[in-house]
């Protein structure tokens, strides 16, 4: 056990900060300068840093990706975009693509040329992913995909979808799906923004009629869609542990911040015990998060996958998170709920915010998705549950037959 | 970064773990609860001299196996498991980590190697009549009497006074708080049990009443203790937390166990969410506990920057997380859970009497603010 880092990390995380501190934009108004952003973080190797070189990765370790993230999260540094397409569906390439999808996609999606959505959940097939309806025929020398999708992240901004569709109905329903590469601007695809409790609209619905996917773009084979999204879902889990959690106390001192500003009975709610053990509480969880990712960075250097593990991980954050901001917002009061005409001290900076909104109001809001997205907490404590501790699956109905 | 025990350290919890298995088994732990005696195994005791348990963390000149504390971690998670009765902790952590901390070289030379091969026993009074953890608020007395000292005062929740032949005493001297080393057979000192929940983890209360201590049993300068006692006090927060750990990790299993075996409305109850999730939970804060303790252990060991924070981190979340997991095993359990001749019980309580001791939760996170606030001062 020695969690100090290496010599040769530490130099590493130099180089990333100087860079950072060379190179980082002031601000980001719109989506075309985030593309020039993510391209000059893309040309100084600092993304896709784990994938293999000859697609445009770095080959880095799990140690260097994460320094990079966390001093990203240090210095306040805009995010890149197509995160869908960095994080979930070029590494599902990488694992499960053949040479030719390799070659035709992996670049595009690390220089942006090409931006990337997950068409998973449906109106019902939410936690009971399997269950998904939306149906790929095999047309001879296409498939023909109906059925809509939901909850769809950057569907309105997207080139590409990773898709999955049900391509045998009569099978078991785990057994029936299989993984497409979509081309999202085609006809057959209508994407319709969805507005969310935050009053943005990050998310989309897709509807697909008689929408076509060439014969090349499935990934694996036919019927292993299901267990290629388990995969997807793992790299959800767990991968940029550190940068949160740099993000999260970056946060705190902002809240910090307020609280010796924010007076009560004439002195700062900072000198009031209340406040100071709701503080402490959020401090010792972000601390144990942040041991936690430790723990993981630990296993992901010695080339294991976290596999089920990656569900405590993701329970553990996105719950941290909700309890973190209904804290903050405790100790903020109004000031907590704001939108628009936050008095400049109670603003939360916008390096540090949630996306582009510089309120502690927007953060709050958002903190309620992390338990649902992804795997909503339930879902991950059944996977503890069944896969780590070995309890009995519940008997369910579905589990015999096919879904229709 | 490496946050995974070496292979020896894997080694050394596999031989406590089977050590204990084989002789801390719960009726021996109940058996020592019934004792009208000492209350612990003399036997065992001797095992775990000759293991060098005794004397994990101190120097090999003294008589010690020269590990740090993440070692110390392992073997009290181990103990927590097992709801040890007995010394270990009073000798080893309060005694032995106080004395290698604060005590001069006759003293380390006179008590350590005894402290190492079992034949003595320590431990330390760290609260009085107030539940302050703080060493500053001291009130014990200790006035110069010709060459030497008398302390008095009361102290309370002395842990295993009744079989220690030394106590790290702190009392108040003109020049400050200052260290002594009592024995507790001297005249003057009075020892009151004070029995908790947890039988099997025996308290006094020490009454001093003009007790004459020589010169030679101050540690360190008068009115230099502060330091001495808040670096103790953070090794016995880590400490407390390694064997609150153990005991979690015994509940958690047990009641994985149970939930695979007990069967109702024709399922065995592990197969129900509500059953299912809640063990999800426990698993979930007893590895959040296990980071905070290694880290904690780890940090005060390499002498990092924020060792301090760490075991205030530690004690404040391990606290909280043991309380509640050893609580949820006895939910999981039902009816079963709630009698005396279960053993999940002897956990529940082991954790339960750690939880107020070193400082509870509240006390820690109060502490990592006023570090922050004085940091943030400067």
């Amino acid at each position: 056990m020695d969690l100090n880092y290496t010599a040769e990390d530490v130099a590493f995380r130099k180089q990333v900060r100087a860079w950072l501190e060379q190179n980082m934009p002031r601000q980001i108004r719109d989506l075309q300068e985030r593309k020039v952003w993510h391209r000059k973080l893309y040309e100084a190797g600092y993304l896709g840093m784990g994938w293999p070189r000859e697609y445009g990765g770095q080959g880095a370790r799990p140690m260097e990706q994460a320094i990079v993230a966390d001093e990203m999260a240090r210095a306040g540094a805009p995010a890149p975009t197509n995160g869908l397409g960095v994080g979930i569906v070029g590494p599902t390439i990488v694992v499960h693509g053949t040479d030719a999808q390799k070659r035709r996609y992996l670049r595009k999606i690390l220089t942006a040329e090409e931006m990337w959505c997950q068409l998973y959940s449906e109106p019902n097939a939410g936690s009971d992913l399997a269950a998904l309806r939306t149906a790929a025929e095999d047309k001879g020398d296409h498939f023909q995909v109906n059925g809509q999708k939901i909850w769809t992240s950057g569907g309105a901004i997207a080139d590409w979808g990773l898709l999955l569709a049900r391509t045998d109905p009569a099978v078991a329903k785990h057994k029936g799906i299989s993984c497409f590469l979509i081309d999202m601007r085609q006809l057959g695809v209508d994407v319709r923004p969805l507005k969310q409790i935050t009053g943005s609209s990050e998310f989309c619905e897709v509807f697909l009629t008689n929408a076509r996917v060439e014969k090349e773009n499935l990934i694996g084979r036919l019927g292993e869609g299901w267990g290629i999204a388990q995969t997807t879902l793992g790299y959800e889990r767990g991968g940029r542990a550190l940068a949160r959690i740099t993000s999260y106390a970056s946060q705190y001192r902002q809240l910090m911040a307020a609280a010796r500003r924010l007076k009560r009975n004439g002195r700062p709610i900072l000198d009031d015990p209340v406040t100071r053990q709701k503080l402490g509480r959020i401090w010792t969880d972000l601390e144990v998060e942040r041991y936690g990712a430790l723990r993981v960075l630990t296993m992901l250097e010695r080339g294991e996958h976290p596999g089920a593990g990656g569900s405590l991980t993701k329970l553990s954050y996105s719950e941290f998170e909700k309890r973190f901001m209904e804290l903050a917002e405790e100790i903020l009061g109004p000031y907590g709920q704001l939108t628009d005409g936050v008095p400049a001290e109670y603003r939360l900076e916008v390096d540090t915010a949630v996306g582009d909104h510089g309120t502690w109001a927007y953060a709050f809001l958002w903190s309620r998705a992390g338990t649902i997205y992804a795997g909503s907490s339930e879902i991950q404590k059944n996977v503890i549950g069944e896969r780590i501790l070995g309890l009995p699956k519940e008997s369910r109905a579905d589990r015999v037959g096919g879904t229709r | 970064m490496n946050f995974s025990f070496s292979e020896d350290q894997t080694l050394l919890r596999n031989s406590v773990r089977a050590a204990l298995d084989e002789q801390c088994k719960p009726a021996h732990v109940r058996a020592m609860m019934e004792d009208r005696g000492n209350g612990y195994g003399e036997s065992l005791w001797g095992e775990m001299a000759k293991l060098g348990w005794l004397g994990l963390p101190f120097p090999e000149e003294q008589g010690g196996a020269g590990l740090g504390l993440v070692e110390l971690a392992l073997v009290l998670e181990e103990m927590g498991r097992a709801a040890y009765p007995g010394p270990y902790f009073a000798s080893v952590v309060l005694a032995g980590l106080g004395l290698q901390a604060g005590g001069s070289a006759a003293q380390k030379e006179k008590w350590l190697p005894a402290i190492a091969s079992g034949q003595a026993r320590g431990t330390a009074a760290l609260l009085e009549d107030s539940l302050d953890w703080d060493p500053a608020a001291t009130t014990t007395t200790a006035t110069k009497a010709g060459a030497g000292w008398r302390l008095d005062g009361v102290k309370r929740f002395v842990p295993w006074a009744h079989v220690a032949d030394v106590a790290l005493v702190p009392a108040r001297a003109p020049e400050g708080v200052s260290l002594f080393l009592v024995d507790p057979r001297a005249a003057g000192v009075t020892l009151t049990p004070m029995v908790g929940i947890d039988l099997a983890n025996r308290w006094s209360e020490i009454r001093l009443d003009g007790v004459a201590v020589s010169a030679e049993a101050l540690m360190g300068a008068a009115g230099g203790a502060g330091p001495v006692l808040e670096g103790l006090l953070r090794r016995a927060a880590v400490g407390a937390s390694a064997e609150m750990l153990g005991a979690a990790r015994r509940c958690l299993d047990m009641s994985v166990g149970y939930a695979k075996v007990r069967e109702q409305f024709g399922q065995l109850i592990g197969s129900f969410q509500a059953i299912r999730h809640r063990c999800a939970e426990m698993l979930l804060e007893v590895e959040k506990a296990h980071a905070a303790v290694y880290y904690a252990a780890w940090a005060l060991s390499a002498g990092a920057e924020d060792a301090a924070m760490a075991a205030s981190v530690c004690k404040s979340f391990v606290s909280e997380a043991a309380r509640q997991v050893c609580g949820d095993a006895i939910q999981v359990h039902g009816g079963i859970g709630f009698t005396w001749e279960y053993d999940l019980h002897l956990y529940f309580k082991r954790a339960k009497s750690l939880e107020p001791l070193y400082g509870d939760a509240a006390y820690h996170r109060e502490l990592l603010i006023r570090g922050q606030v004085l940091h943030s001062d400067k």
